[in-house]
């Protein structure tokens, strides 16, 4: 039988040479019209035709070109310390206890290229507005149903080797400052995904994400930090229409 | 016979010394003894198939250590070992593991290179004398395909074994389920199919059972000792020998014939396994004795073609041929409307899709691979390779990840020399066009006689049945009265004497005719009562779909009609009116619905009716048009109504004013003021800044608007030059909203009199007052009420 997964298909990062940095680029067989809804700002509104939603998905779908990548590193969670070269220190309170009694980290950025977005601009231009904003949401949808695909990449993996994952973080969630996004898109190599930052440290294309998901073992430790999926309940905005209660 | 592989290496190498980061497979130079003393052990234990310690000897992998240019040496000494181990007490299987990378589009590993660093590992482990190479822990079907495809160039005589990884879903992490993989891999020429690793003995009896009913090669598995979990710091697999050993029997009546164990088992557990089987005889497969079906796979779904089937659509319209627009497109490489199509025919119904690209003047292979490359990552329907080409033909099957169909082969030397062959070793299924050196055959007697022509020569290159799609092939009745009868005829003929699913184009039948629709239907409806299987077809075609729901239904193949009656009760459903709602509201207050309730379609009528009763334009704007505004306005701020109903709002607003503009030109240009707007410097995301735009451009303001990342000295300028009332700035992150004081500053140091309005997610009341802004936006909604009340101050 093969040298196992627990070797080759290593979530340690390689110490003897640079390797190249896996890229995957998940199918898009659906972008979700719930979801889509939701951060259109519809989660509440009883009679929008449903048709409208899907037709936007369905466009959004052919004018996406989904990327992605990810890294996986050792990471000292009591120092807050990603063992990439040079060493990356997270900052902030919020991520290091979500990070707590972890000793590896996948950092990943996905991303479904700029067509759409440039697509949604161009709709507002003909007067197509709805549809216009229908397509930013579909967007983000497609998005991080991207993040979710490389998740489900490596949780696979990560359980070969009796790890389990914490949800994903992004930068500017909690107090975890968006000036880590240049970090981020160093670890995770996202330039070879066409994932930029700006001057003013935003992505672009504008629908990518990078996040980081903490890998511990299930133990008594572990289990103890506080590692529940908080989702809308991190952010402060507490009057976003998207906002899930 | 039951063959037992061994179990896990890894672990037993790091036992005997291998460092952990070191290279597995440099173990084979620098300590022999350890290597050959684990495959003792298994060999000792019961293992009748031992595993060289290879899986990580591609180039690709060494390359990690900085050893690819000892690939071959270690490959062969892997062998050597593993070789003097097995003495003639088991055979030797060169273990080929995966690249770690994924192959375009799903990642950034070119096909070839894959290919060539499997070719490269493939060819040293048979010289070295390996008796089967054994490709394993997949999770892509393509890289699999690569892996085969480079075995059998390298090493046609070495029996291959292809085993892919699943996840608890019971599919590959990249959606390759079981059966699908079984028919890829059977019609490639894999000699076992198998499955390893990721699952323990329980989850893989499903996966087993599914492969074994979907192909007729014997079946491997070589499960982990169940899932993993840690102990005192140690990643420990839970089964023991015995609990492992337990599930060798569900395994072999599950339908495999190979068995071994991957992550977690030891020879103890090879040892218990070897026992539980040792006394059982052969499971039969029942595959074995029927008879082969035409089944097309596409990476995560198979559809199968057969006369005791449901008829299965092939969607003609990924075709340039007569379409001047789409040929137009693929010449300029934009694939954009292709993909359109491929999801379109889906939705329409089409079970395959046809993909043609001979467009004149391309380079036609290259277009087909990135064509079937597109369209495989957006739909799961299996694709047809319509080509005259060959090597667009290779093109596009080494490009798909499944079972292809080739549309087509015919009797012509050319194409049986050239195409059977890329068939066979790609492994797609053929549709057989009754053409033959002196071209179309025009009797039935005559095509299916050209049929079991093209057939021999098929079986010949080792095609088998269950490879074979007949098509009837149609000619145009306005040319020859006996055209359709023979098409008929023909069908009937196939069936009698070969029994192979068939095929046709229909709607050449009706060319040069008058309404052609009612020919196509009504012929289409007359083939699938002779025995039609898989119409190639426009899905979008409504009178072809009709006849397809009730053809099903009156040949039996839809029970009891029952698709026929839900689809007929839809189509008789009252169709929503597409115009205004009958009311007794007089027209101003219709319209002024109209625009509440984003009815586009139906506001040109009712701004004609208006004006056509005498009403001024003020009057059209002020009591239908900004009085829906402000309803919207309030129904928005109470939670009532909704962005993307906002937004549909003011998109009718905007076809409201476009109307009043061809009717009453010279009385629309009066506005309330001018707003400039703009996403300040640095920030990219304008959806804020457009959405606000819609909805002040409809409310009378006249927009001017300067788009995204924008520097404070191009809106001061356009300000200035523009005589604005308002200036609207807008920046998504805290990062970029410092750009607002930089603005707002410079606009008054020029002497600006706009008054400024902010909004974005970041910014706040708080900010806007501290930067000086006259006014602060939450959303699109209330910044148009706000502009009403700068513009009220400002007059005063």
């Amino acid at each position: 039988m093969h040298v196992a997964a627990s070797l080759q298909q290593s979530l340690s990062p390689n110490t003897i040479k640079v390797i190249p940095m896996p890229i995957y680029n998940p199918a898009l067989p659906f972008i979700d019209t719930k979801e889509t809804r939701r951060y259109a700002g519809l989660a509440r509104a009883e009679n929008f035709a449903e048709q409208r939603i899907i037709e936007a998905c369905e466009d959004a779908r052919l004018l996406a070109t989904p990327r992605g990548c990810y890294e996986i590193y050792d990471y000292d969670c009591e120092n807050q310390m990603i063992a990439a070269d040079p060493l990356t220190h997270i900052i902030g309170e919020k991520i290091g206890a979500h990070l707590q009694g972890c000793d590896k980290v996948i950092v990943l950025a996905v991303t479904v290229g700029p067509g759409i977005e440039n697509e949604s601009s161009a709709c507002f231009q003909r007067g197509e507005y709805s549809h216009g904003q229908l397509l930013d949401a579909a967007a983000t949808t497609a998005v991080e149903q991207l993040a979710d695909s490389l998740e489900d990449l490596l949780r696979p993996r990560a359980a070969a080797q009796s790890y389990r994952m914490r949800w994903r973080f992004s930068p500017g969630y909690g107090d975890w400052p968006l000036e880590q996004q240049p970090e981020l898109l160093r670890l995770t190599g996202a330039e070879r995904i066409g994932v930029h930052l700006t001057d003013s440290l935003m992505l672009d294309p504008q629908k990518s994400v990078t996040a980081i998901i903490g890998l511990y073992h299930d133990t008594p430790q572990a289990a103890s930090a506080p590692h529940t999926k908080a989702g809308c309940a991190s952010c402060n905005k507490l009057d976003c229409p998207s906002r899930q209660v | 016979m039951i063959h037992i592989f061994d179990g896990a290496m890894g672990t037993m190498l790091q036992a005997g010394g291998l460092q952990p980061g070191a290279c597995p497979e440099l173990m084979n130079i620098e300590h022999p003894e350890v290597v050959r003393a684990v495959h003792e052990a298994y060999i000792d234990a019961g293992a009748t198939i031992i595993e060289t310690n290879t899986f990580g000897a591609s180039p690709l992998k060494l390359d990690h250590y900085g050893l690819t240019d000892r690939m071959a040496e270690l490959n062969a000494a892997a062998v050597k070992i593993a070789k003097a181990a097995a003495a003639e007490r088991a055979k030797v299987a060169g273990s080929m593991g995966p690249t770690g990378r994924f192959i375009e589009p799903l990642g950034d590993l070119d096909f070839e290179e894959a290919y060539g660093a499997f070719k490269a590992q493939a060819k040293a482990l048979a010289e070295a004398g390996a008796d089967y190479i054994i490709i394993e822990t997949c999770i892509d079907i393509q890289e699999m395909r690569a892996a085969l495809l480079a075995v059998h160039d390298v090493a046609p005589q070495t029996p291959v074994i292809c085993q892919l990884s699943y996840s608890e879903d019971g599919r590959t992490v990249t959606g390759t389920d079981p059966q699908s993989a079984a028919i890829i891999l059977e019609a490639m020429g894999a000699d076992v199919i198998g499955v390893n690793c990721s699952l323990g003995p329980e989850q893989l009896v499903p996966i087993v059972k599914t492969l074994a009913a979907n192909c007729r090669v014997p079946i491997s598995v070589q499960p982990n000792a169940g899932l993993p979990h840690l102990e005192n710091g140690k990643t420990v697999f839970p089964m023991s020998p015995a609990d492992f050993g337990h599930w060798g029997p569900a395994l072999l009546d599950a339908g495999a014939t190979y068995l071994g164990g991957c992550c977690g088992t030891t020879p103890a557990h090879i040892r218990a396994l070897a026992k539980s089987v040792s006394h059982l005889p052969e499971p039969r497969r029942a595959t074995q004795e029927e008879p082969r079906r035409l089944w097309l796979a596409s990476r995560s779904r198979s559809v199968c073609i057969d006369k005791d089937l449901p008829p299965q659509l092939i969607g003609e319209r990924i075709n340039p041929t007569g379409r001047k627009k789409l040929a137009a497109e693929i010449k300029t490489g934009s694939l954009l409307v292709v993909k359109k199509e491929a999801v379109n025919q889906v939705k329409a119904g089409a079970n395959l899709l046809d993909v043609n690209m001979g467009v004149a003047g391309i380079d036609e292979a290259a277009a087909m691979q990135r064509a079937v490359k597109e369209i495989a990552q957006l739909t799961d329907v299996p694709l047809a390779v319509d080509t005259g080409d060959a090597k667009a033909l290779e093109a596009g099957l080494r490009a798909y990840p499944g079972r292809a169909l080739v549309n087509s082969v015919t009797c012509e030397p050319n194409r049986i020399r050239d195409f059977l062959p890329l068939a066979k070793k790609y492994g797609a299924a053929i549709l057989c066009l009754p053409i033959a050196e002196d071209g179309v055959q025009k009797t039935a007697e005559k095509r299916l006689a050209t049929q079991k022509r093209i057939i021999a020569a098929a079986k010949e290159a080792g095609l088998k049945d269950g490879d074979f799609l007949l098509d009837a092939l149609v000619m145009t009745i306005s040319a020859d009265a006996g055209a359709a009868q023979e098409v008929l005829r023909t069908l009937q003929l196939y069936r009698q004497e070969l029994g192979y699913p068939s095929t046709m184009g229909l709607s050449n039948v009706s060319f040069g005719l008058p309404n052609r629709p009612l020919i196509n239907s009504t012929f289409f409806a007359m083939c699938l009562a002779a025995g039609l299987d898989a119409p190639i077809m426009n899905p979008y075609d409504e009178a072809m779909q009709n006849a397809f729901l009730a053809g099903k239904a009156l040949i039996g193949k839809d029970p009891c009609g029952l698709d026929y009656s839900r689809t007929a009760v839809n189509m008789a459903a009252p169709q929503k009116a597409a115009t205004a709602k009958p009311s007794n509201l007089d027209t101003l207050s219709a319209l002024k619905q109209a625009v509440i309730d984003g009815e586009k379609d139906a506001v040109p009528e009712l701004v004609d009716k208006a004006v056509k009763e005498g009403h001024s334009t003020n009057e059209i704007t002020a009591k239908a048009l900004t009085a829906a505004m402000t309803d919207i306005g309030v129904d928005f701020g109470a939670g009532r109504m909704f962005l993307p109903q906002v937004l549909l709002s003011a998109e009718t607003m905007r076809a409201a004013f476009d109307r009043l503009k061809v009717l009453l030109p010279a009385s629309t240009e009066a506005t309330k003021g001018t707003f400039v707007i703009a996403t300040v410097k640095g920030d990219v995301h304008d959806l804020g800044k457009n959405i606000t735009g819609a909805l002040l451009a409809n409310s009378g303001y006249q927009l001017v608007d300067l788009g995204k990342d924008v520097d404070s000295e191009t809106i001061v300028r356009e300000a200035i030059a523009r005589d604005a009332d308002i200036v609207g700035l807008a920046a998504l992150m805290t990062t970029t909203m410092v750009q607002i004081d930089k603005v707002i500053a410079d606009l008054r140091a020029a002497g600006c009199q706009a008054k400024v309005m902010v909004g974005g997610a970041a910014v706040t009341q708080e900010y806007a007052d501290s930067a000086g802004a006259d006014a602060y936006a939450a959303d699109g909604v209330k910044a148009v009420e706000l502009a009403d009340e700068l513009l009220a101050q400002k007059k005063n």
